[in-house]
């Protein structure tokens, strides 16, 4: 039997990718139910334990924007131009919906992962 | 804690910055949403500098803030990553790909046909302008779609097989180049200078009835202008005309920047009209010398029929020349225009500016 491990860390990358990638829609969903901009939603993010890059975040934003889950607003602070997101009502209640489903899946996995150790 | 960053800190930051969102922007996709994501990343990088400088406590040096910008990744990646999701090519090899096909497509294939082909076509054709265009269009739609096949198998092949990888490590922020003053005014020297030799070159058309000595310097005692040169002098005139004007408003209006492109491109149009209707009606002057006959007082000498005769072909290859040349410079000046006009409507679109901080 062959134990797999051809390529290992690549696909583990891969999947944590897949795993990271919907957890960050949620926590930038959830981080913007307080008006933030770019740089501070980065920070917010990675000081709970989820880093993400520029390259990722600010596409994700647009995407979120475009989706109409977001909305932004470019304004000066500290004689800055800087673009300001927030959560518009209808991602409010998407977010709502994912945190349920969410919930449903951690319960879900928690409970396969129970018959699984009996 | 206060934020306190030295004029010239910020100065060298703002610098670096912008050297390396232009090096970005030279990768992006170039859409609407272009200028935005440089906008967001260009504060993103402030903000970063800022904090790090609240940190330590002192005014980052040039080699820290490239640490940052390092960290950041080169421009390429961060442009491969700011651009839509891809799947055949990803997003680290994306800028490069959509460089190469823009490389191959617009500034080899379609040149080779424009210039090569599409005469060649003509040329078998047997001046049937209409086939010839359509066979060389659709000749040119089979090459691109086949040239960008062959390009994005390439890339998809180097995608696959990782070849790409290790092109993160060599980069410098410290060596990107300086940011280019692309939205220059127009050169008041080359406006002033156009409108001297406009001028002088009106009064010199003008004068050659008169003195046709000023374009066949001795010859003119034996050669005179044929049927051509006369149907085509007052269209001539009226260019001539019009260019001036366009150097003198130019001159006049200095912040009209959308004249000189576009009046260029204009002026380029209306003598390639000018040229394309001389060459054609070439074949329908019915004396074998359509430019310059001989003086009636020497119309029989054969001595001079060797003369004209070369003093015709050379003025018909300087037409064909001019003409290849407008024609380029058609191309060079549609490029320009379009590019003006898209950084215009794009400009109008983005609500901040990356450099005003």
């Amino acid at each position: 039997m062959t134990n797999g491990t051809k390529g290992g860390p690549e696909i583990l990358e891969n999947l944590k990718m897949e795993l990271r990638r919907g957890c960050l829609i949620v926590a930038v969903l959830a981080q913007l139910r307080i008006e933030q901009y770019g740089y501070t939603l980065r920070k917010a993010l990675a000081e709970d334990g989820l880093a993400i890059d520029e390259g990722t975040l600010y596409p994700l934003l647009r995407r979120l924007e475009t989706q109409g889950l977001l909305v932004s607003q470019w304004r000066e602070e500290d004689k800055r131009n800087k673009r300001f997101y927030r959560l518009s009502p209808a991602g409010e209640q998407i977010l709502n919906q994912l945190l349920e489903e969410w919930q449903n899946i951690n319960a879900s996995l928690n409970k396969i992962l129970q018959e699984a150790s009996l | 804690m206060s934020k306190v960053p030295s004029q010239e800190s910020s100065r060298n930051s703002t610098d670096l910055i912008d050297r390396y969102l232009q090096a970005v922007r030279f990768w992006v996709p170039k859409t609407h949403r272009q200028e935005d994501l440089l906008a967001e990343l260009g504060e993103d990088l402030r903000s970063q500098i800022e904090d790090k400088e609240t940190e330590l406590g002192h005014p980052l040096d040039q080699t820290e803030m490239a640490a940052i910008l390092k960290r950041c990744g080169s421009p390429m990646m961060v442009a491969g990553r700011l651009g839509p999701q891809r799947h055949l090519i990803g997003p680290a090899l994306f800028p490069i790909y959509e460089f190469v096909l823009k490389m191959v497509l617009l500034w080899i294939l379609v040149p080779v046909f424009i210039f090569i082909v599409g005469p060649v076509n003509l040329a078998n054709s047997g001046g049937n302008w209409p086939s010839a265009i359509l066979g060389t269009f659709g000749d040119l739609w089979s090459g691109l779609f086949i040239a960008a096949g062959i390009v994005t198998l390439v890339f998809a092949i180097i995608e696959r097989t990782g070849s790409h990888l290790g092109s993160e490590i060599k980069w410098d922020p410290l060596k990107l180049p300086p940011v280019r003053q692309e939205e220059c005014k127009p050169s008041l020297l080359k406006a002033v200078c156009e409108f001297g030799f406009g001028c002088f070159g009106l009064v010199w058309l003008l004068l050659l009835p008169q003195y046709p000595f000023l374009i066949l310097g001795p010859a003119a005692a034996i050669l005179k202008a044929g049927p051509l040169l006369h149907t085509f002098y007052l269209p001539i005139v009226l260019l001539s005309i019009v260019g001036l004007l366009r150097s003198a408003i130019t001159l006049a209006k200095p912040q009209w920047t959308w004249f000189p492109v576009s009046s260029q491109l204009l002026n380029s149009v209306f003598l390639l009209v000018v040229l394309h209707y001389m060459i054609q009606a070439i074949g329908n002057v019915p004396s074998a010398y359509p430019f310059v006959v001989l003086q009636d007082a020497v119309r029989d000498s054969p001595k001079y029929f060797k003369l004209v005769a070369i003093v015709n072909v050379s003025i018909l290859a300087s037409v064909a020349f001019t003409w290849l040349g407008v024609c380029i410079a058609a191309i060079i000046q549609t490029w320009e225009f379009l590019r003006y006009l898209r950084k215009r409507v794009w400009g109008a679109q983005q609500p901040a500016s990356l450099g005003a901080q």
